[in-house]
């Protein structure tokens, strides 16, 4: 068995001690040689790390910041600066009002369906835990998450073509009109919607089954002895010992929600019509890679960052506080 | 340096001026870069992005870059495709530009031409090529080269040379009993013959192929208007604009035009469902291996009394090589691009034919080539350095107006103050 901390310090001591001069003294540059060397092992082994991260992350960060005060497109050799032009360019922009305007739809429609849709799908899956069926719909809910949009987009715009998709078939055998899907500005968000949904429901669902399975059961067998119903079991045992994972799933939902929907509109809809279906993510793809304006893309990736930051600080200041970590 | 390097160095110098004369040393060297071994990047929209699903019947371009690999040059030359969409395409040039590794060659199309040469710094090709440049484009039709000159440079081939057409579903347009020169003939006889083709599907029987703003110039033009001015300022908001506009806001009112996204327009026509696709001549190549109807093409209808003036489209070969062997291996491939052989394979696609080769056309080109008789403009030059932005701009308001989600003049008159930021200072 490895020896504990506690269990190595003396050696540690010692070995300190043997720098000691027989008179009892440290020698000043030995001493301050081992200083340097405890101070400085622990950010040695972190420094590859640190590399990594300072120069895939943070580099990018403060590049970001730096180029959104620049009229530039990464080619030319002159870099006009525009101080806040970029920024305040963007408070008069109408697409970027309509992206912003969907991103808030997303988030709306899509934290709540992405965090509690699959919380009551796996309640619903949890009571048949020991059965083959739950397997099978496990694999069946969590197939979307492993298919690529390209490929997934490919079966949506079949099934939501307005002229031969399934949906439209099935809406006209029963007497309906049919509905340009994608192409109306009222419906085309809710499909990329919907594509969301089924896209990554299966990953929330099997976090929580896998929290439902860590819950002790003695808990609930004493209740159930004492009476408590179902909702009960779930409203005052099940639910607080879950909240670590409904609280992961929730920040990472708010986070990630509109880099997930990007896919999507990318493939499906291109953000219209009429940007109808864009987000702030998709704006900031076409502001740099379809309008080459490295400037202007940058300043909407700070607003990003500056918005989901706060989004964050937000809930661990005031979710967080009602998370049972047991 | 080295010994070993220095000795090997000057023992070289000195066998070069032994074989050539101490004056011919700077050729021997040119002679040997030559030589050299090069590989050089095409990236183009042709191919299949990473991801898809590769097509079943290679593309000509494919066979394009083989038959040039198998001449042995010293050049070869590997094809990439980001993606199947120009602006995706464009933008991992520009990624790759600012990295230091350029592709030696990218189809960029004409509509960026402005941002090609501002933004990009593609290569005129009379620095290219040199005294060979005129040879080469001497087997171009003259009415083409004014499409790849700007400021009196020549900024690349006119390789992807296109004008949208009108395809068609032969076998609902007989069942309508309606006869297509008729109903091609104008936008009048259109709209009037229209509803006789769409009961036959019970659905609306016109899909857009393309990008809107590209038809829409193209519809704009024959009717008069200009989607751009002289000075590449907007001038889509003229009566003859708004009124063009206004005009496939009535085909939708009357049910006859499909609001949709390209893919599912493309899906529809293909799948029968849609009777007439309005999309680029480009696309001929693939369709007539894709549909089981019989598939035809007319030019577009024009407007009764006026002349028909669609625009052109496509793309341009580019230059974006920095470095000089490169830059030799580009213009290699783009001489064997120029030559009958390269030409031959390229037509394959269903683009126009811009040289003066005889190349036999497929059927269903004469469309295309009829309208290229009666006169193909420039496509819209997006003006400055936020250029792709005003097309987007203009782009939403097309598709609004013809959606009827805005009225024509409205719609034409906002997007032309929505621009005025974007615009270039003069």
């Amino acid at each position: 068995m490895a020896a504990t901390f506690e269990e190595r310090a003396p050696d540690a001591r010692s070995d300190a001690r043997d720098l000691l001069e027989p008179t009892g003294r440290r020698p000043r540059r030995a001493w301050t040689r081992y200083r340097l060397w405890e101070t400085a092992t622990p950010y040695l082994f972190v420094a590859p790390v640190l590399v990594v991260v300072g120069v895939f992350v943070y580099w990018p960060l403060i590049y970001s910041i730096y180029l959104s005060f620049f009229d530039w497109n990464f080619v030319a050799p002159v870099k006009e600066f525009v101080g806040f032009d970029n920024c305040l360019r963007l408070a008069d922009d109408p697409r970027f009002h309509r992206a912003l305007w969907g991103t808030l739809i997303y988030i709306l429609a899509l934290v709540p369906a992405q965090v509690l849709l699959p919380l009551g799908l796996a309640l619903l899956l949890w009571p048949i835990r020991r059965s083959r069926a739950q397997a099978v719909y496990r694999a069946t809910l969590f197939s979307p998450t492993v298919i690529s949009f390209s490929v997934a987009a490919l079966l949506w715009l079949w099934i939501f073509n307005p002229l031969q998709g399934i949906l439209n078939k099935a809406l006209f055998d029963f007497g309906f009109a049919k509905v340009n899907w994608l192409s109306n500005p009222n419906t085309a968000i809710w499909c990329v919607i919907v594509v969301s949904i089924w896209k990554t429901i299966g990953f929330n669902l099997l976090l929580y089954l896998a929290a439902l399975e860590a819950v002790p059961n003695d808990y609930i067998e004493a209740a159930s002895l004492d009476g408590a119903t179902d909702w009960q079991l779930f409203r005052l045992i099940r639910f607080p010992l879950i909240t670590p994972t409904f609280f992961f799933v929730l920040v990472t939902t708010i986070i990630s929600v509109n880099d997930e929907v990007f896919g999507a509109i990318n493939v499906m809809t291109d953000g219209g019509p009429f940007d109808r279906s864009s987000n702030i993510v998709y704006y900031l793809y076409e502001q740099g890679f379809r309008m080459f304006q490295i400037g202007s893309a940058s300043a909407v990736s700070l607003l990003i960052f500056a918005g989901t930051a706060i989004l964050t600080w937000v809930q661990f200041r005031f979710v967080e506080r009602h998370v049972h970590y047991g | 340096m080295s010994r070993r390097r220095f000795l090997r160095g000057a023992g070289a110098a000195a066998g070069s001026a032994a074989l050539t004369g101490i004056a011919g040393l700077p050729l021997a060297r040119e002679a040997s870069a030559a030589d050299k071994p090069v590989e050089i990047v095409f990236m183009h929209v042709w191919g299949t992005p990473p991801g898809e699903k590769a097509a079943s019947v290679q593309h000509p371009v494919a066979m394009l870059i083989d038959a040039f690999n198998a001449k042995n040059t010293g050049v070869t030359v590997r094809g990439d495709t980001p993606s199947g969409d120009y602006f995706t395409t464009l933008s991992k040039a520009q990624a790759q530009i600012a990295a230091g590794k350029p592709p030696a060659l990218v189809s960029t199309p004409w509509s960026n031409i402005n941002f090609a040469v501002q933004g990009l710094g593609v290569l005129p090709l009379e620095k290219l090529a040199g005294n060979e440049l005129q040879q080469v484009l001497a087997n171009y039709k003259p009415e083409v080269l004014p499409l790849v000159t700007l400021n009196k440079q020549t900024v690349g081939l006119p390789l992807a040379f296109s004008c949208p057409v009108m395809y068609y579903n032969n076998d609902i347009i007989k069942q309508a009993g309606v006869d297509p020169a008729q109903l091609f003939k104008d936008w009048g006889s259109f709209k009037t013959l229209g509803p006789k083709v769409r009961a036959v599907t019970g659905n609306p029987i016109l899909g857009l192929g393309n990008n809107a703003d590209w038809e829409a110039q193209s519809i704009i033009q024959c009717n008069g208007g200009r989607v751009l001015d002289d000075n590449a300022r907007p001038a889509w908001d003229s009566p003859e604009a708004i009124a063009a506009m206004a005009m496939m806001a009535d085909l939708n009112k009357a049910g006859l035009y499909l609001q949709s996204t390209t893919k599912e327009s493309n899906a529809a026509f293909i799948g029968g469902s849609l009777a007439i696709w309005m999309a680029s001549i480009a696309s001929l190549g693939g369709l007539s291996k894709q549909v089981k109807f019989d598939l035809k093409t007319s030019p577009f209808p024009v407007f009764a009394g006026k002349p028909r003036k669609m625009s052109s489209g496509g793309s341009f070969l580019g230059c974006y090589a920095r470095d000089k062997d490169q830059q030799r291996g580009a213009w290699e491939f783009l001489k064997f691009v120029a030559s009958k052989e390269g030409t031959d394979i390229w037509m394959k696609t269903g683009y126009l034919n811009s040289t003066k080769y005889e190349v036999p056309l497929l059927p269903g080109q004469d469309a295309a080539y009829t309208q290229l008789k009666d006169g193909l403009t420039r496509e819209s030059p997006w003006p400055g350095s936020r250029g792709a932005e005003i097309q987007k701009v203009w782009g939403t308001f097309v598709s609004r107006i013809w959606a009827g989600d805005i009225g024509a003049e409205e719609g034409c008159k906002q997007a032309k103050q929505q621009v005025q930021p974007l615009l270039p200072k003069t």
